[in-house]
């Protein structure tokens, strides 16, 4: 029976060719915003993952300064934190292993080449901190960190603006006019969070950058340190080993704030994904407003429908059409404007969404849950918006209905 | 032979209730018997209750009080789905403005009384084309009904009526919409209908046409004013 009822409804909504595709346009524009606008949110919500993974996981950064002191915001930066601190943290419970860092803006020269460029003095165990693969070569080690060698690993942009095509290893580069040996280059890691070029970068040992190129007057003190920790949920543990260890190193009093900060990267990742997750439910939301206003559309066309089909109504019941079949076909009808409408509308929002990521180079994802979601609102609009003119072509009475000019 | 009793209306009786406690009884005690193979014409003014009568024998209204037996059946007390149902099955309706739905095929609307008994669509379009065969319409199948002439579109209607082998047909001012020459070809098909042992219900306040029937039941003021041959009733009102 219900093939009968499906076929009856498709040869009544396709003999108003016009009016109905007019009808699942309204659904169909809806479909297509909601797809496109989940679409955007998780590809912001992947670009953000991406990002902090390029960062590195399972990771503590400690800061020199104190946040806050004494409930007031202080500035940051004074130097507390020195290597020795980071090498003695190194030694606590569930730490892998810690690196620092300190940076200075240099202009680097190869021939007639001149680049301006991050100089990053720092550790051999960076690379496994920071996310950071050898494309070429090799890192610095231990010793060339004591014995503050002029070795230079260069990130892949440097390496293209200062040497093209040719190959950079065993090369002699000059950073304020003091020559470094290249012995190694970076894989591209591309543009981090806020759009900032990650592989405009030289690394070079923490002891070499402070004597050649930026001294200090503490030059054991490290501008930022990372401690990496071998499992997410030690991550807060591990926080309060390194704020004891740091505060007894530092001498501080019970009454005394620390003078240093320690961040968990995870915690801020899950802030910043729930961001972006509060993002995608934001722009769904918006963009389901048209969904309503399409199925609106829908009822308001079926109640036309209805009006302008009551003598047939009327033929139908007199000829032997049950109440519930009458209320069932047009059911059918509205849920069949309201599918093809999702149809197409998925259809849109993907191709859209895809020639959107095409064209901005990310990578949009197809979830399941998106088709799904569409068909389901395509049934649950269809039934909404065909239930009350459906319930009104059921309770026409057939005599009237035959009368009715 | 026999003959069957089809429809057995007694003391039929219908009030309408309007708002306000205002009531009108439209029948006021409706009593008589049709025999299957009769052609009938009920005649009445407007307002006599003809409509109502007409309604309540279609089973699309039921009745204030008294019995209707449809082929046996007492049919006055089913509920909606089950008056669709008898509808269905054992009647057939001819509108005077034919009520094809004009979107669909003629093959289409023919069998469409079908498509509510659970039939096949290949067996309902092969029933179709040999009830339009009959009707003398064999070949329009696939057309639409804008296409047909008004004797054409209601020839239609006809087939339609009659593809659930009816026990009844229900006629309502079945040339009302026609000229006179239509109406002649329409009411000598009804007779040939009935010439084939199938009982006609025709309703129609035009003499001419009552004239195609065997008997007359004729309703004034919501009673039974005359029931007899309509051939003795116009002699007597021509005199």
């Amino acid at each position: 029976m219900f093939n009968l009822i499906f076929s009856e409804a498709w040869i009544s909504i396709t003999a108003y060719k016009m009016r109905t595709f007019l009808t699942t346009l309204g659904i169909m524009i809806g479909v297509a915003a909601v797809v496109l606008m989940v679409a955007v949110g998780q590809t912001v919500q992947n670009v953000i993952d991406e990002s902090f993974e390029s960062m590195g996981g399972n990771l503590l950064i400690v800061l020199p300064g104190a946040s806050t002191s004494g409930g007031v915001r202080t500035a940051m930066g004074r130097p507390t934190v020195s290597r020795q601190d980071m090498d003695s943290i190194k030694e606590l419970k569930d730490v892998l292993t810690t690196s620092y860092a300190t940076q200075s803006g240099v202009q680097a020269v190869y021939g007639k080449n001149n680049w301006s460029v991050n100089a990053m003095g720092t550790t051999p165990d960076y690379l496994d901190v920071g996310n950071w693969e050898i494309d070429r070569g090799i890192m610095f080690t231990e010793r060339d960190l004591k014995s503050a060698a002029s070795y230079v690993v260069l990130g892949q942009t440097v390496v293209d603006e200062l040497f093209g095509f040719e190959d950079p290893i065993g090369k002699s580069v000059r950073l304020q006019n003091i020559p470094f040996l290249v012995i190694g280059t970076l894989k591209s890691k591309g543009p981090g969070l806020t759009g900032d070029d990650q592989d405009n970068l030289i690394m070079m040992p923490f002891s070499t950058l402070r004597q050649k190129i930026r001294g200090a007057r503490q030059p054991q003190m490290v501008s930022i340190g990372f401690v990496k920790v071998n499992s997410e949920n030690k991550l807060d543990t591990v926080l309060q080993r390194v704020t004891y260890l740091l505060r007894a190193r530092h001498h501080l009093k019970d009454t005394e704030d620390d003078d240093f900060t320690i961040r968990n990267m995870a915690e801020l990742v899950e802030q910043v994904k729930k961001v972006g997750f509060y993002l995608s439910l934001l722009l769904a939301a918006i963009a389901s407003i048209s969904l309503i206003v399409g199925s609106i559309g829908i009822m308001n066309m079926m109640l036309v429908s209805v009006t302008e089909r009551t003598r047939e109504i009327g033929t139908r019941k007199a000829l032997g059409a049950p109440n519930r079949w009458i209320m069932i076909q047009f059911l059918v009808e509205s849920i069949l404007i309201s599918f093809m409408g999702s149809l197409m509308g998925l259809v849109i929002g993907i191709t859209t969404s895809q020639i959107g990521g095409y064209i901005f180079e990310k990578e949009v994802p197809i979830s399941i849950w998106t088709v799904i979601l569409s068909f389901s609102v395509a049934v649950i609009v269809g039934v909404v918006s065909g239930l009350f003119p459906a319930i009104k072509a059921m309770k026409l009475d057939p005599i009237d209905a035959l009368r009715y000019q | 032979m026999p003959q069957k009793t089809v429809v057995e209306v007694n003391n039929l009786k219908k009030t309408y209730y309007m708002p306000g406690g205002m009531s009108q009884n439209v029948l006021k005690g409706v009593s008589f018997q049709i025999e299957e193979g009769e052609f009938v014409a009920i005649m009445g003014h407007s307002g006599s209750g003809k409509s109502t009568l007409m309604n309540t024998l279609g089973c699309l209204d039921r009745p204030t009080s008294g019995t209707y037996l449809l082929d046996g059946k007492e049919i006055s007390k089913l509920s909606d789905e089950e008056l669709a149902l008898v509808r269905g099955r054992t009647l057939g309706f001819v509108f005077q403005n034919f009520n094809l739905l004009m979107k669909r095929t003629i093959a289409d609307n023919v069998s469409l009384p079908l498509l509510y008994q659970g039939i096949s669509k290949t067996q309902m379009y092969t029933r179709a084309k040999a009830m339009l065969e009959k009707v003398g319409l064999a070949g329009y199948e696939n057309r639409i009904p804008n296409q047909l002439s008004g004797g054409m579109q209601q020839r239609v209607a006809i087939a339609r009526a009659l593809i659930n082998n009816p026990k009844i047909i229900l006629a309502d001012e079945p040339t009302g919409n026609l000229d006179s020459q239509t109406s002649d070809e329409i009411m000598t098909f009804f007779q040939s209908l009935n010439k084939q042992g199938i009982t006609i219900i025709l309703v129609t306040h035009e003499p001419d046409v009552a004239m195609y029937a065997k008997r007359l039941i004729r309703i004034a003021d919501g009673v039974v004013e005359y029931d007899g041959s309509v051939k003795e009733y116009m002699e007597r009102q021509h005199v």
